[in-house]
């Protein structure tokens, strides 16, 4: 253990809306600097999570200390953090430089720092002569950009962003993500984002919170979670994979899959029931050879730019096995193939023998 | 454009329907300028007499003072208390927020007649002597449930995520209705102050049982009626006509249009069709999740 505090301490927090259980004992360090996502599919708890944070909601149960002060029972405008909301909330009776310099203002600053502080802020999410426009003359990526500088001006321990870039166009919000890493890089603040967008969260992030109905999944930074999820929900959730019920045979090696034998790395498995997690650039795809294997039937075929993806229908599985392949075949609709794969990039998870 | 898919027929009724609405007040506007004491056609000319008799009489000044002072008071009373009361129904996450929208809205559907009725003789029980007071507490009651309308719609449609995003910024409570709601929400709270203020300087019936010994305009017209049919009522009607008309655009503009031009956080048609759709005493959570 290190000897600094986490900026932000959550302590086995519980949060139940009526019999609802929105957050089920979550614990989690977020430290200096760091830029942490929580990521999972809509109503898993992680705004909820993150407007704990924020003084917006009072956890049920546990506890949120903020740089060593516990804040569980302070109120919104007392916490040292600062949000930025998916929706653009720009007040609409203030221009640009009026909204940044709001929370300045209650503050009390003096005028002149207030000044300095704004502009400063605008031109580091590059709105500089942006100062006097109002709501209606930007765009989504402006306010949300002016929502990010009204923000950080304050320099808050620590940035809240809840799926700020969701409302914005594709193009833009690849744009943003980018901004968003140059000033995380730039002011060394600590962020804590949340999104629904696994591929947001791998681009942006240190680590990765991957919440699911109110429960930690899986934490780690985003090389670790799309290589090796601790479970079949990250497994699907992170990146795409196929997640298959195998039997793995005794001594490890060898897993039973629809009749047939297939070569896995046994990660500590016992023999018995386990989940096979294959990434869709795991599956190799070749013209079935004699000897036996597992085979199956392109069901779909689409060109993706870099190479082709599949939908392998195979006898025995109940669902199709998707593969992308950059360099090999094409093959066509219907194409009879063998499904290979290294067995060094595949990945076991335990299964109970009563889970499909 | 759309074209009208309707015959001359419907063209024929709405017109006959405008007429039947609109002639008795044209009469009466046109007849308060007649230079004579014809209260019939033919027209014989126009004078402003009636103005000028209507504005020599003592009587009439003093109705006029009495409405002014009865219609400012309600207004600056309901204006505070109105906004305090919206701002909690609007804002409470209380399970009481439907039962006590209906109890502050409720009193638009009692008759006149019965709200005069029941204050007279609560006024009586308690023993308060009927006064211009009476009338500005009767009126206070009358006119309350018309600003509430018009606030809580207001209220309802600002953006909670604006008033978190302060709070966010550091702001308490207060600062967060100063600096956020409030600068979004004055136009209409004017407006609605405008509409209480037009509400009860031509109300009648209510004002007749509480009101004692003084006279208020549209008492005084009432009483003048009662005695002769003079030309003069027709001036009286149409300066009655003119400060009432005034203070409904008033109010209109800066409750349907006024929120709008402050950055569109309150749109004016939607708001006007929540209020009229009734979502206003709904008791559902809105946007408010």
């Amino acid at each position: 253990m290190s000897g600094a505090l986490p900026r932000v301490r959550l302590d086995r927090v519980t949060h139940r809306f009526g019999d609802v259980t929105a957050l089920d004992s979550v614990s989690l360090d977020v430290h200096e600097g760091e830029f942490v996502t929580l990521l999972g599919p809509s109503g898993c708890g992680k705004t909820t999570l993150l407007r704990i944070v924020a003084g917006f909601e009072r956890p049920t149960e546990g506890s949120v200390i903020l740089g060593g002060d516990d804040v569980t029972r302070a109120p919104a405008h007392r916490r040292p953090v600062n949000m930025v909301f998916q929706r653009p909330t720009l007040f609409p009776h203030l221009d640009v430089s009026e909204n940044v310099a709001f929370g300045l203002r209650i503050a009390g600053v003096p005028r002149d720092e207030i000044r300095v502080r704004v502009a400063r802020a605008l031109a580091l999410v590059r709105l500089g002569g942006y100062e006097g426009r109002r709501n209606y003359e930007l765009s989504g990526g402006q306010m949300q950009r002016v929502a990010l500088a009204r923000a950080l001006v304050n320099e808050p321990k620590v940035l809240l962003l809840d799926e700020p870039l969701s409302a914005l166009d594709l193009k833009i919000r690849l744009e943003m993500e980018a901004e968003l890493r140059r000033v995380h890089r730039e002011t060394g603040a600590t962020f804590v984002y949340v999104t629904h967008d696994q591929r947001e969260a791998l681009a942006l992030s240190d680590r990765i919170v991957v919440l699911n109905d109110g429960r930690v999944e899986q934490v780690g930074e985003p090389d670790l979670v799309y290589r090796h999820p601790a479970s079949p929900f990250v497994a699907r959730f992170v990146g795409d994979s196929n997640v298959l019920a195998v039997e793995v045979e005794a001594g490890g090696a060898v897993a039973r899959i629809a009749g047939h034998s297939v070569p896995v790395r046994s990660d500590g498995i016992p023999p018995g029931p386990a989940w096979l997690v294959l990434r869709p650039e795991v599956v190799r795809l070749s013209p079935p050879a004699d000897e036996p294997g597992l085979r199956g039937v392109v069901r779909d075929v689409s060109f993706r730019g870099t190479g082709h993806s599949y939908r392998i229908e195979v006898p025995g599985l109940h669902d199709p096995v998707k593969a992308e392949m950059r360099e090999g075949g094409p093959f066509a609709l219907n194409d009879e193939v063998a499904l290979g794969w290294d067995p060094a990039a595949c990945r076991l998870l335990p299964r109970s023998a009563d889970e499909p | 454009m759309e074209r009208s898919h309707h015959g001359p027929f419907t063209g024929a009724v709405t017109a006959a329907a405008l007429l039947f609405l609109f002639v008795p007040i044209g009469v009466v506007v046109l007849f308060s300028f007649h230079s004579t004491g014809g209260l019939s056609f033919p027209f014989r000319g126009f004078s402003l007499r009636w103005y000028e008799q209507v504005f020599g009489s003592p009587e009439f000044r003093d109705a006029s003072l009495n409405s002014l002072v009865v219609a400012t008071a309600t207004a600056v009373v309901t204006l505070p208390l109105g906004t305090l009361a919206a701002y909690g129904l609007s804002h409470t996450r209380s399970r009481l927020r439907g039962p006590l929208a209906l109890l502050f809205f409720l009193p638009l559907t009692l008759p006149g007649l019965f709200i005069g009725l029941s204050l007279l003789v609560l006024f009586t029980e308690v023993e308060i002597r009927a006064s211009l007071s009476t009338v500005t507490i009767a009126h206070l009651v009358y006119v309350f449930p018309y600003f509430m309308l018009v606030a809580v719609a207001a209220l309802n449609r600002l953006d909670v995520a604006l008033e978190e995003a302060a709070a966010d910024l550091g702001a308490n409570g207060w600062l967060v209705f100063r600096r956020v709601t409030l600068p979004q929400v004055w136009p209409v709270l004017v407006g609605g102050t405008s509409l209480a203020f037009a509400l009860s300087f031509d109300e009648f019936i209510i004002t007749f049982f509480v009101i004692g010994a003084d006279s208020t305009l549209p008492m005084f017209i009432w009483s003048t009626l009662r005695r002769t049919v003079n030309p003069s009522i027709n001036a009286i009607s149409t300066l009655l006509l003119m400060v009432t008309l005034v203070l409904f655009a008033v109010s209109f503009v800066l409750t349907f249009r006024g929120g709008r031009k402050r950055g569109g956080a309150i749109g004016g048609e939607e708001l006007m069709e929540e209020a009229l759709a009734g979502e206003t005493f709904g008791t559902g959570t809105g946007t408010r999740t």
